[in-house]
């Protein structure tokens, strides 16, 4: 089960589009890749959910982390999701209260990054 | 009933994941329930691999299948006690705890679940789900 991951930039954010299952085997590979882009100095990320079939607690916790990461510089994170199973999930854990959540990435870049 | 022994290991938790779909449409569980269903079974299997994977043990992991009169159970059964992650519910920013969210989208997502120690010395998850 592979996790499709791809970067782009766009007004001041770092987009990661994800692709596929984020669970306890793939969400390490996400996992990485926030820290990677934190640790080359983006600091305001949008994490586009749109194409993410399952997401777990594994991956809740992925988000989490990069969440403390990138507010540890003043930075933010945003999601970008419309699915509503993948909704549910935020719903469930109180995570919709910690994370802003768009219906597009150009809505959730639109948003002045955090200085 | 089915049951799966899976190694201990987090790619196999997909496989698990695979099985309960197919085998809720068996029971032409809604697609809404079948991935509600799913997602619990696999926070209980991402549980019992890390449970595992910290006691350093090569054990399989079982997870069955049943059908007991209107219900679907599913148990996933490991050895050892829970992840030490349950320490802490919450860290210091607030933010609740891997552990804490997977138990919440278990209780959430089926009908009724048990946590419970098994006589050897591992821990057997147990979750319901009305057909």
């Amino acid at each position: 089960m592979e996790l499709g991951l791809d970067v782009r930039k766009s007004n001041a954010h770092a987009i990661v589009d994800v692709k596929g299952e984020v669970d306890v085997y793939t969400a390490p590979k996400l996992r990485e890749k926030l820290i990677e882009l934190v640790s080359e100095g983006s600091y305001n990320v949008v994490v586009n959910l749109e194409g993410v079939d399952f997401l777990d607690s594994t991956g809740l916790g992925v988000l989490v982390g990069a969440l403390k990461r990138v507010k540890a510089h003043d930075g933010s994170l945003a999601l970008v999701c419309t699915q509503d199973k993948i909704l549910k999930i935020f719903k469930i854990t109180g995570l919709t209260k910690v994370f802003p959540i768009h219906s597009s990435v150009e809505e959730a870049t639109d948003s002045p990054p955090a200085e | 009933m089915v049951r799966l022994r899976i190694p201990a290991r987090s790619a196999y938790v997909a496989v698990v994941r695979l099985a309960v779909g197919s085998l809720a449409r068996v029971e032409e569980m809604d697609e809404e329930r079948v991935d509600q269903l799913k997602i619990a079974v696999s926070e209980a299997c991402a549980n019992a691999v890390l449970a595992h994977e910290e006691l350093g043990s090569s054990e399989p992991v079982t997870v069955s299948f049943d059908r007991e009169d209107d219900r679907l159970v599913v148990e996933v059964a490991h050895q050892g006690s829970q992840s030490d992650e349950s320490g802490s519910q919450v860290d210091s920013q607030g933010f609740p705890s891997r552990l804490v969210m997977s138990f919440a989208l278990i209780e959430s997502l089926v009908d009724s679940w048990q946590y419970a120690p098994t006589p050897d010395g591992g821990m057997v998850a147990r979750l319901e789900l009305r057909l």
